[in-house]
């Protein structure tokens, strides 16, 4: 490996500093990449590039400010200005006549006792929440994916993606109804429940 | 002061699930789900639908050479090259 030129003074602090910090972020950061790309070869170089422009700014990131929501904002936008343009979006569900509690009242319509519904949820395999959430359009995915699987606040989402936080309390809202809507097809699918 | 009702605290949930209510609207719909079972059973179920989603999609396998190909670029890159 190239390690010939001599580094200036301050950069094993800075290499190490990020090594500490911004290295363990790299599993949740694969994960969210995944949920983005839809596949593993992408999900890969979007984390690395991601990884490599974060490196180059790093001395601008002020310490002690909100290093996750950093690295998640590269991320996005990475992927957004990269990744985005090579994949064709999914046909945009309909998702306004979904009502408040979607995915509970036909869990309970199909006779599932309330004290049982999560544990169908929580028996479908992992693959199938996946590709449920990843079939979202991308604004929906992206919010639920920051706020429910990573667990950003509302303000470091709309931080994150540039929006206001209104806007990402729509998304967020919308989002979960249409997700909640692709798992009970999905629930269905399975033979989860009986009609 | 009137506690509030179901229909109030159903559209709360959400915001109330993800930490997002000022403290006394958060202390108002917590006291509601304590004594209402409807409620309390749909908050917890979004609850555990929270949870399931973080667990299912948000923990897959790095692959062994992506954690090798970002330290390459870490031992290559000049850290602060803008």
């Amino acid at each position: 490996m190239a390690r010939s030129q001599a580094a200036p003074p301050d950069d094993p602090a800075l290499k190490e500093r990020f090594e500490r910090q911004v290295l363990p972020l790299l599993p949740n950061l694969y994960s969210a990449a995944l949920r983005m790309t839809r596949n593993p070869a992408d999900a890969e170089d979007l984390v690395q590039e991601t990884y490599l422009r974060a490196y180059r700014g790093f001395s601008g990131f002020e310490e002690g400010t909100n290093l996750r929501a950093w690295m998640y904002r590269i991320l996005t936008n990475t992927f957004i200005n990269s990744y985005r343009k090579k994949q064709r979006e999914p046909v945009t569900v309909q998702e306004d006549d979904l009502d408040e509690w979607y995915l509970y009242d036909k869990l309970g319509e199909n006779g599932v006792e309330p004290s049982a519904e999560a544990e169908v949820i929580r028996s479908m395999p992992d693959e199938d929440v996946q590709r449920a959430l990843e079939a979202l359009p991308e604004g929906f995915r992206l919010a639920v994916l920051l706020a429910d699987v990573e667990g950003f606040s509302y303000k470091e989402i709309a931080e994150i993606l540039g929006i206001p936080i209104g806007t990402v309390m729509s998304r967020l809202h919308r989002g979960r109804r249409a997700l909640e809507k692709a798992l009970w097809e999905r629930v269905r699918e399975r033979g989860l429940v009986s009609d | 002061m009137c506690p509030i009702d179901c229909r109030q605290v159903l559209t709360q949930i959400e915001l109330y699930l993800d930490g997002e209510l000022d403290v006394s609207l958060h202390a108002e719909v917590h006291e509601h789900l304590g004594t209402c079972g409807n409620c309390a059973d749909r908050s917890e179920f979004q609850r555990r639908l929270k949870d399931m989603l973080r667990a299912k999609c948000g923990c897959d396998e790095v692959p062994a050479d992506l954690l090798q190909r970002v330290h390459a670029m870490l031992h290559e890159t000049p850290p602060s090259f803008t």
